[in-house]
């Protein structure tokens, strides 16, 4: 019988509490929520005035460049954003 | 983290020589994950030709690109030196149309595809759906760049095309729906049981070209592959001019060319070279012709000097 292996990594919660702190830094007038959504897996919602005119790609780009650290190499904290929403406030 | 700085310059060299680029994992022919599979449908559906790069086998690459674009995942495609999106982002600008005015080309015009469902077809499809239908999902029926068609029960999105059949709606996005027109579904029996039969006049098939029209081909300077299928050994004792042996490598430099390319089988004469070209149609080429009568009708009725054998 296979057994399964579940590699402890660090709590959703601290990943969130990181994710939150590295986009702040980016973009410190933005409102920012992060859902876990199991291991190294979360939603993000943005909102921030500089997100004015901009396309979707481009307002994604913000906020994906501010958490690259997050989700490089082979043991990154964070496997993937399953929904990223920006809006202008 | 920061980009080193050779990846960071051979990348600005991948996207400024290249029109269109699509950073991928596998390439056009194999891809290997579902995303870049359909962005790889979507593109080879609107332009003949375009570069791609495959992250697995360049891990430097793979990393770079997600710090070079500002983007987690792959694939990501380039245009005129832009990042334009994902997998979704893609999806989408297909829907609303964008894709087209960003890929310089024009837009295909979408129509309402004429289907044909047979009317046991129909009472397999309504069970289908009160089984696994309702809560929005509906039926899809999509048909890839080979012409495969796919039925499946999922959400309807904004741009899909509705085409209706005795009663029952079928939703297909709009590339799929430029190539269904036509198309019937039957049910069929197979040893597993009941399966969904679904035949498209518009897949391509193997077109035929007799000797004299492959002679017309070659001396009005006309550009295409010709392909000889047969055995070293039988080249040996006779080979029409220009003909290139089909054997592995070159396979593989067929397979990497755009999907509109020419293609012209031939073998002794024209069963061996209708398989071949049969292959060629299932890996998406478009333009594919078998020579009648193959080398033996060339010796016959074009070149005598060709030996008989």
């Amino acid at each position: 019988m296979a057994l399964q292996i579940i590699n402890a990594g660090p709590e959703p919660e601290e990943v969130a509490g990181r994710i939150r702190e590295a986009i702040e830094a980016a973009l410190p007038d933005a409102r920012i929520e992060v859902l876990p959504r199991g291991p190294g897996h979360f939603e993000l919602t943005v909102t921030d005035a500089g997100f004015e005119g901009l396309s979707r790609v481009k307002q994604q780009q913000r906020v994906y460049a501010a958490i690259t650290e997050l989700m490089s190499g082979p043991n990154a904290p964070v496997h993937a954003i399953d929904r990223l929403e920006c809006r202008v406030p | 983290m920061a980009l080193d700085e050779a990846v960071q310059q051979e990348l600005t060299r991948i996207i400024e020589a290249n029109e269109v680029v699509l950073f991928m994992k596998g390439n056009r022919q194999a891809p290997q994950c579902g995303f870049s599979a359909t962005v790889v449908g979507i593109l080879d559906s609107i332009l003949p030709s375009y570069h791609t790069v495959d992250v697995l086998s360049a891990p430097e690459i793979r990393e770079g690109i997600k710090v070079f674009s500002s983007w987690p995942t792959i694939p990501q495609l380039y245009v005129k030196g832009e990042f334009v999106g994902g997998c979704d982002i893609i999806q989408e600008m297909v829907g609303s149309g964008e894709l087209y005015q960003t890929l310089g080309v024009e837009p295909v015009e979408v129509v309402q595809p004429k289907i044909e469902v047979s009317p046991a077809a129909i009472s397999a499809l309504q069970q289908a759906l009160s089984q696994y239908g309702g809560g929005g999902r509906e039926l899809h029926l999509s048909v890839d760049a080979t012409f495969q068609s796919h039925l499946s029960i999922a959400p309807r999105t904004p741009a899909d095309v509705e085409a209706i059949a005795e009663g029952v709606t079928l939703l297909l996005d709009p590339i799929s729906a430029s190539r269904a027109d036509g198309i019937r579904i039957d049910v069929a029996d197979t040893p597993e049981g009941q399966a969904f039969k679904v035949d498209n006049p518009n897949a391509p098939r193997v077109q035929t070209l007799s000797v004299r029209e492959l002679k017309e081909a070659m001396d009005s300077g006309e550009r295409f592959e010709l392909l000889d299928v047969r055995t070293p050994e039988e080249r040996a004792i006779a080979s029409i001019p220009g003909a290139v042996l089909l054997n592995e490598e070159e396979a593989a430099r067929i397979e990497a060319l755009p999907r509109d390319t020419k293609l012209v089988l031939h073998c002794h004469h024209g069963g061996r070279s209708q398989q071949a070209a049969e292959q060629f149609v299932s890996l998406g080429f478009t333009r594919v012709f078998n020579v009648v009568g193959g080398i033996d009708a060339w010796s016959q009725e074009i070149d005598p000097a060709v030996p008989r054998y």
